[in-house]
């Protein structure tokens, strides 16, 4: 590795995407010219039709999320929210685990302090990992009560943060700001549209802040208005991390069903069992949401024919270890076979 | 039409221009206490329900004397109106309305749309800083207990109500504030509670009213004109002796306020042993629908 890789302010700079070279690991995020990997399904596809998978976690921090979480860090600072302008405030954010992963991980980078504040169902790995990373973590009680509008104290409580702290705080606030949907409108659908060389015909997308399909339907619809996108939600009671069924989107400000061609709903421990189909089959280390999202591409691609489907992975499995041996007991070994 | 009593709730724009105002006192009791610590309502006492609101020890409410020292440390007097809000459309502030009219704290007030309809809006102020006010010698009343059902009374009733396809009178009127699954008898808690029963189903003759249907999206009460169509179209009548209980006696607070404030029913209690009481009992008659 050439020794002017470790670069110091104001010297050339030598990234080199060919050779994937960076002068730091901010400059590996994702754009056109420096794209998430797409790679062909090959044992799981339904004969005729054709499925990739945009791998979402070779991003820097591991998820969809370094897309948003980037562009809106960098929105902060252009407007004077963050950096210079204000001494020794950071940001905090309701978020189910990736988001604040990335996020930490900036703001680490960038020398910003980070609160995330999550709901008790995300899984203790992810907690960690924003620990891990340097930021506070707050977990805020589930609903104790399931009734719509009682539940979900993360985005009060962050905002509440953001309101009464705000020489501490500001809030990127994932679930109502637009710079998320653009990244998507100026990244991941750029990427998608180039990669396939404008012969993309379905992309399939979960559905959590909604910022990716948002962003991903306006670039290609604009480029082709015949791509069809395709939302999965996972059934209701799901603990799918990361994602809303319909009922729960209220929250979710980018939701825009106009730009959306159907939702299939999808039984959530499907999540699960297609996660290990998609490591097994296919060697790619998928998380949940891919495994509900895999599934909306299988029932198209049966039901219609799918002549060049982009599935968008979100992250990775090894976030959810604990997760995945809640739903199937044994991969947990042999304290889970032994049963009691 | 307007609330029967009014003067118990107050708005966002009332409490914001009383902010300074020494003759009241502001308490912020949430279900996740992490939310007053973040930030509040400037002034505002943080009480934890679990810790200030609870016996520490046996299942009940705090006895006079707990409640006394809580209150005179905080600095409330028993001349002060206290206005009371917190999350989840001031489900548990409900609860300490209810505590404190126990006590016989005369002028006790919810504010309307409790802490998501301030934060929600961003002129009305907010604070990490806690105000510690002037102590004071709080001297509560013996509790009143025509505030609150007792698991004899409820039984009574239960047995009364099994009777009914016999003849047998209904002789309280019972709410039932819990979701639809719990009262069915789908499931004996929400996932994930820690309190449950051995039981799972509702005290024969009870009426399921979920206690969010008397308030809207945003968090405030409903009108009174729904709200009567809402428990009308239930059967309950605002003479009639009515009881309201849900799992652990809080939720139902929230029904119990609804009923007593804003409808005007002149004899209805909060049975606050509720589900985790009743439905651990040998023996208790129990309706189930699964
Ligand atoms: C694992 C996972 N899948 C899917 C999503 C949904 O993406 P979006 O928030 O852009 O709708 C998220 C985002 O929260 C996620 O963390």
């Amino acid at each position: 590795m050439p020794e002017s890789t470790h670069s110091q302010p104001g010297t050339r700079t030598t990234t080199d995407l060919h050779a994937r070279v960076y002068d730091g690991v901010l400059d590996m995020m994702p754009s056109e010219e420096n794209p998430t990997p797409l790679v062909r399904l090959n044992a799981l596809t339904p004969p005729g039709s054709t499925l990739y998978a945009k791998l979402e976690w070779m991003n820097p921090f591991g998820s969809v999320k370094d897309r948003a979480a980037w562009a809106m860090i960098r929105d902060l600072e252009s407007r004077g929210e963050l950096g210079d302008a204000k001494p020794g405030r950071g940001i905090v954010e309701p978020t189910s685990g990736n988001t604040g992963f990335s996020l930490a991980a900036i703001a680490s980078v960038r020398g910003y302090p980070a609160r995330a504040v999550m709901p008790s169902k995300v899984p203790t790995e992810k907690r960690a990992l924003i620990r891990m990373a340097g930021a506070d973590v707050d977990i805020s009680s589930d609903a104790m009560c399931p009734l719509p509008g009682s539940e979900d104290g993360t985005i009060g409580l962050a905002r509440t943060y953001a309101r009464a702290q705000s020489n501490k705080y500001v809030m990127p606030n994932q679930y109502e700001n637009q710079i998320n949907a653009r990244a998507h409108e100026e990244t991941t659908g750029p990427e998608i549209w180039r990669q396939t060389q404008g012969k993309v015909s379905h992309v399939f997308v979960s559905l959590g802040t909604c910022g990716t399909v948002t962003g991903i339907s306006r670039y290609l619809k604009s480029k082709n208005a015949n791509v069809k996108i395709i939302a999965v939600q996972p059934s209701p009671g799901h603990d799918v991390p990361g994602l809303r069924n319909v009922s729960e989107l209220d929250v979710s400000k980018l939701y825009d069903p106009s730009l959306i061609d159907e939702i299939l709903q999808i039984d959530f421990n499907l999540a699960y069992t297609n996660a290990l189909s998609l490591l097994r089959r296919e060697g790619l280390r998928a998380g949940p949401s891919s495994g509900l999202i895999f599934e909306g591409a299988r029932i198209i691609s049966a039901r219609d024919g799918v002549p060049m489907g982009v599935m968008i992975f979100c992250d990775d499995i090894f976030k959810y270890v604990s997760t995945m041996i809640k739903h199937l007991p044994e991969l947990g070994g042999s304290d889970a076979e032994g049963g009691s | 039409m307007t609330y029967a009593h009014p003067e118990s709730l107050v708005s966002a724009e009332w409490l914001k221009s009383n902010l300074t105002n020494p003759s009241i006192r502001i308490i912020e009791v949430d279900v996740d206490p992490k939310q007053y610590a973040a930030g509040h309502i400037p002034g505002a006492i943080g009480l934890d329900w679990a810790k200030d609101l609870q016996d520490p020890v046996r299942r009940d409410i705090p006895n006079g004397d707990q409640l006394a020292t809580l209150l005179s440390n905080r600095g409330v007097g028993n001349e002060h109106t206290i206005v009371l809000y917190g999350d989840s459309a001031n489900w548990f502030a409900a609860y300490a309305f209810w505590v404190l009219k126990l006590y016989g704290h005369r002028d006790v007030r919810l504010l309307n749309g409790g802490r998501a309809h301030w934060l929600n809006d961003s002129s009305l102020p907010l604070t990490p800083d806690v105000v510690n006010h002037p102590p004071t010698t709080y001297r509560p009343t013996q509790p009143d207990e025509t505030l609150r059902a007792r698991v004899s009374e409820v039984l009574v009733s239960a047995s009364g109500a099994a009777r009914v396809a016999s003849g047998g009178a209904k002789i309280l009127q019972l709410v039932d504030v819990r979701s639809p699954d719990e009262f069915s008898g789908k499931i004996i808690a929400p996932p994930g509670m820690n309190e449950t029963a051995q039981r799972a189903g509702h005290i024969p003759g009870a009426v399921n009213v979920p206690w969010a249907q008397a308030t809207n999206a945003d968090g405030t009460f409903k009108s009174v004109d729904e709200l009567r169509t809402l428990y009308g179209g239930k059967g309950l009548t605002p003479g009639a002796p009515t009881v309201a209980y849900c799992r652990i006696g809080e939720r139902s607070s929230h029904t119990w306020f609804v009923l007593k404030y804003l409808l005007g029913f002149d004899n209805v209690r909060n049975y606050d042993g509720s589900w985790t009481e009743y439905g651990n009992l040998i023996g208790a008659p129990i309706e189930k629908n699964v």
